[in-house]
């Protein structure tokens, strides 16, 4: 009985200085992880507008299918977005441009595993710039043949990305 | 203790002769860069978790060391995870779940089992630092063959900046006959197959040898 306690107190003694190392250099990382992450976010976004100044707003009714709404100063907006497509274990995560007047300016995916040749066409520039630029609302944006389930995914995001510029705005 | 060290690189090699911590030596072995990156924090965390256990070795009561030997290296593999993520993120991105991984890396729970829990402090940190080093020769070891031949080309960069390459090169002759497999699982295998059998011939010969030199 007295092994016992002793083995469960020596156990408890380790993990408790085990934690509070964690805890020590996790307050030490936590803020360089965390300024990190902002630049890796801020250069996603300049992909988009090269010369942008970026700020994350709100104001928009929250959805499943909207991650965030960046104000790009004097150029307009972008909308981070996700849904699921054909692959159910990986989401479509894509970044949707406008301009001042809520017309879409382009799409770019920033996460997809899309099915090579069918799903994955609807990211090729030969289509997604005809596809998803210069559109004033989500029912102007084309659909690809062959490749359903990715176009209903984007056209979810699309819908969403439109409605929240066009609260923001 | 040179040869504790020296054991951890041809006649104890944790990959290619013991075969341990084989699943993340496959996985990561990619890149030259993956490889010293793992290689380095498998290094750090074996030499620490061999120390503090061999500190605590008196200490322990017998019956629950696995669990505190576990405590141990899952906090000093979180710890190395912060300071990788926080300190150099791609390579934090490109070693991915592998590096959360070395917690189970059994190389690191073995030699503690098998070595620190009976040595003292000294010899269990030289122990733990031929070991790592013998995993990440062994690392560097596959991955020199497989970036070649998957990509016609070596490259090494910065780990804290990505963008500083150190060194590389690349035979633009080899362009058009790179080889995409030997970046999958089945090169690896291939690589590790090869290695191993020319470590096993070495191993043979070295047995020889001590054979003859008794019989005289």
């Amino acid at each position: 009985m007295k092994k016992m306690i002793i083995s469960v107190l020596f156990l408890a003694f380790v993990s408790a200085i085990a934690g509070a190392a964690i805890t020590f250099f996790n307050d030490m990382t936590a803020p360089i992880i965390a300024v990190n992450a902002e630049r890796e976010e801020q250069a996603t976004l300049r992909k988009m507008y090269p010369d942008g100044e970026f700020t994350e707003i709100s104001g928009y009714t929250e959805s499943e299918e909207i991650l965030a709404v960046y104000e790009v100063k004097g150029q307009g907006y972008i909308v981070k977005g996700t849904a699921t497509g054909y692959n159910t274990s990986t989401p479509i995560i894509v970044l949707v441009g406008f301009d001042q007047n809520g017309v879409s300016t382009g799409m770019l995916p920033l996460q997809q595993q899309e099915t090579s040749g069918y799903g994955s066409r609807c990211f090729e520039t030969e289509f997604s710039v005809p596809a998803y630029s210069g559109k004033s609302s989500a029912e102007e944006v084309d659909m690809l043949s062959g490749a359903s389930r990715t176009s209903e995914a984007l056209k979810k995001i699309m819908e969403a990305a439109f409605t929240a510029v066009q609260e923001v705005r | 203790m040179w040869q504790n060290f020296k054991n951890g690189f041809i006649k104890e090699n944790p990959v290619f002769s013991l075969f341990l911590g084989m699943c993340s030596a496959l996985a990561v072995s990619t890149t030259l860069n993956n490889a010293i990156g793992m290689g380095v924090c498998v290094t750090i965390v074996l030499v620490f978790s061999n120390v503090i256990i061999s500190l605590l070795r008196k200490m322990i009561p017998d019956e629950i060391r696995i669990p505190v030997y576990i405590v141990v290296i899952a906090s000093l593999v979180t710890i190395v995870e912060m300071l990788v993520h926080a300190y150099a993120p791609a390579l934090y991105q490109s070693l991915g779940v592998f590096l959360s991984l070395v917690v189970v890396n059994c190389i690191i729970l073995g030699r503690a089992e098998a070595f620190a829990s009976k040595n003292g402090v000294g010899s269990s940190a030289v122990d733990g630092l031929g070991m790592g080093l013998g995993y990440t020769f062994a690392l560097v070891l596959i991955s020199l063959v497989r970036e070649f031949l998957a990509t016609g080309g070596i490259k090494f960069a910065n780990p804290f900046n990505s963008e500083q390459i150190l060194f590389g090169f690349s035979i633009d002759a080899l362009k058009g006959f790179t080889i995409p497999l030997m970046s999958g699982p089945v090169g690896a295998f291939l690589t590790f197959a090869c290695f191993a059998a020319f470590f096993a011939m070495l191993k043979d010969k070295a047995a020889q040898k001590e054979k003859e030199a008794q019989k005289k």
